[in-house]
């Protein structure tokens, strides 16, 4: 595998550290945007502007075409940072030569004082959707999925009559689900857990049948020659043949997860909620509010991925 | 498969009773004329049923399907969505394919975006449908492209990681024979990269449906829409309407698997030589 994509790649070049070009393009875009700040009103003609972030962003890119040579941890760490710090100081420099009112995009330093300003309210909303809907809705259908699994493989007429409605049921949208189950379970957050509930458990019990199925016969019948027990042959063979599926499956549905908690929110709530918040504050016009609830959403989204891929390194070593 | 859909069936209308019973009984507790004696009478019959009963479904199917192509009737409406996932897988695909083959080419490109490739999944995406709708609409984009542009936003990235892991996936065996052919780097990628590509392309264009039936139905809701399941799925969500939610429901879960089913066929026809993964 390593040897495929090390071919498929361009040949490496020599290595050159690109800081200086990282630093000259991220501190020339700052300074565009502090020269930006201090007009009255937006100036003229914003191309030269333009022209001149572009011309930054270039130099970055070379920066981070340097930076990503070779094999060290700041190759595989620089190259991502500096991309991200890049576009938004970029953006920043960008919003304010065009001059874009804040009700339409607002720039990224608004979006950061947004973010402090409401901080209590949006993390109140964050332990709405993501503890009470998202993380409780991740281990029930998980939890429910591994049964439904275990079962499909330990009889046979299940795994007929079940498995092509879940993968049937997979491919329906869940949007299409939210209206229904919030106006029979009613609007507090136990509709929203079931909702996630059920997007996670389509991916969890296709994908753990599918582990569970992996298991090598040969393996099989050399656990039947030593007369292991039905338990014993689950313990060490089905299951770990079936973990790494198993774990790809929840890599997936933790962002479906997050995702559809926020998504169902919009179908109905009792006031609280990131997607609540989105919803009430892009009526408003509180684009600044909206950016910044994704700004949590989406770093409670990166660490719960995260969360669960460090897990999965944890159990499987020497795999992915 | 029908034994358990029989069982289903068989489940339904005990199921329906309970479901239905409480709110029956706790309608007659409060006094209002049903029109029927007992709360498991009346659990039939409810205005707003939590699970519709069997004569309910088919008011409700022919009240939302005849005539099917009025603006108001849901075949008409799961056209307009079909419509605007397709355009949005389209342009998913032609993003996708292209973000692939940058990955698959250049390292440095692949280490300064994949990590925000797949943080951008991670965040709510949908979220940003309402305000990338205000902004489209700003600049005079209105109607099916908006849509179909959320829809794009959703699903290129199964189309993109699909594809990179596609394009990654000759044997250096085989590479090794296009060496020896002295094929050009353009050549291996038309010849050797793209067809072994094609069964991922395909699993991960049927993921990417799905998303971007989700992406066109959460972006006609969000957004000021004439038409469309999202639309149908909003105005019948505040009337409270819990019938035509069913409905509305099993339109659009037909919807999804008509496009999954719809992938396949067309995977069956591109890569008619391979065993169907």
């Amino acid at each position: 595998m390593a040897a495929t994509s090390v071919s498929l790649r361009a040949p490496a070049s020599r290595s050159v550290s690109g800081w200086p070009l990282l630093l000259l393009s991220a501190l020339g875009l700052l300074a565009l945007s502090f020269v930006l700040a201090g007009r009255a009103a937006p100036p003229d003609s914003a191309l030269v502007w333009l022209l001149g972030v572009l011309a930054l962003l270039l130099v970055g890119v070379f920066g981070i075409r340097q930076s990503a040579q070779g094999e060290t941890l700041a190759a595989r760490i620089v190259p991502a940072a500096a991309t991200l710090i890049l576009l938004v100081l970029a953006a920043e420099a960008l919003l304010r030569a065009y001059g874009v009112p804040t009700g339409l995009i607002p720039t990224p330093s608004k979006v950061m004082q947004a973010l402090w300003a409401a901080r209590v309210v949006l993390l109140q909303d964050a332990y709405y959707t993501f503890v009470l809907e998202a993380l409780l809705g991740f281990i029930i259908g998980t939890l429910a999925g591994l049964a439904l699994a275990l079962a499909a493989v330990r009889f046979r007429f299940l795994e007929r009559g079940v498995l092509p409605y879940a993968a049937l049921l997979s491919s329906v949208p869940i949007v299409a689900l939210a209206p229904v189950v919030i106006k029979a379970v009613g609007l507090g957050w136990s509709s929203k857990t079931i909702i996630v509930a059920v997007t996670v458990l389509f991916p969890v019990v296709i994908n753990a049948v599918r582990g569970l199925q992996s298991a090598q016969p040969m393996h099989l019948d050399l656990m039947h020659s030593y007369a292991a027990s039905p338990t014993q042959v689950f313990h060490e063979v089905r299951w770990p043949s079936a973990l790494p599926f198993v774990f790809t499956a929840l890599r997936v549905s933790s962002t479906l997860a997050l995702i559809n908690a926020i998504v169902a929110e919009f179908f109905g709530t009792e006031g609280h909620g990131l997607g609540f918040r989105i919803q009430i504050e892009v009526g408003r016009f509180g684009l600044d509010i909206v950016w910044a609830a994704i700004v949590v959403a989406s770093v409670i989204g990166v660490s719960f991925y995260l969360l669960i891929s460090a897990a999965e390194r944890l159990m499987l070593p020497g795999r992915t | 498969m029908l034994a358990v859909a029989l069982v289903a069936v068989l489940i339904y209308w005990p199921l329906m009773l309970w479901a239905n019973a409480g709110q029956a009984a706790r309608s007659l507790a409060s006094g209002a004329d049903l029109g029927c004696g007992t709360a498991l009478q009346c659990a039939t019959q409810l205005r707003n049923p939590v699970i519709p009963a069997p004569q309910q479904f088919a008011t409700g199917f022919r009240s939302l399907s005849v005539p099917p192509l009025a603006d108001t009737s849901a075949p008409r409406n799961a056209l307009v969505t079909g419509g605007e996932t397709l355009l949005g897988l389209a342009l998913a695909s032609l993003l996708g394919l292209v973000l692939a083959t940058l990955l698959v080419r250049s390292r440095s490109f692949e280490r300064a975006t994949l990590p925000w490739l797949v943080a951008s999944q991670t965040v709510p995406i949908v979220a940003l449908a309402p305000m990338l709708a205000v902004l489209l609409g700003q600049f005079g984009v209105q109607g099916f492209f908006p849509k179909a542009i959320i829809a794009a936003y959703i699903a290129f990235f199964p189309i993109a990681i699909g594809m990179a892991q596609g394009l990654r996936s000759p044997d250096p065996l085989q590479l090794d024979l296009m060496r020896t052919y002295r094929a050009s780097p353009a050549q291996t990628f038309r010849l050797l990269q793209i067809p072994a590509s094609l069964p991922y392309l395909f699993t991960s264009l049927k993921v990417a449906a799905t998303a971007a039936l989700v992406g066109s139905i959460v972006a006609e809701i969000s957004t000021i829409s004439f038409s469309g399941l999202g639309k149908m799925l909003a105005e019948n969500s505040r009337a409270s309407d819990t019938v035509a939610l069913w409905v509305i429901m099993i339109y659009g879960a037909a919807l999804g698997i008509a496009l999954v089913a719809l992938i396949g066929l067309l995977e069956r026809l591109v890569t008619g030589w391979r065993r169907p993964v």
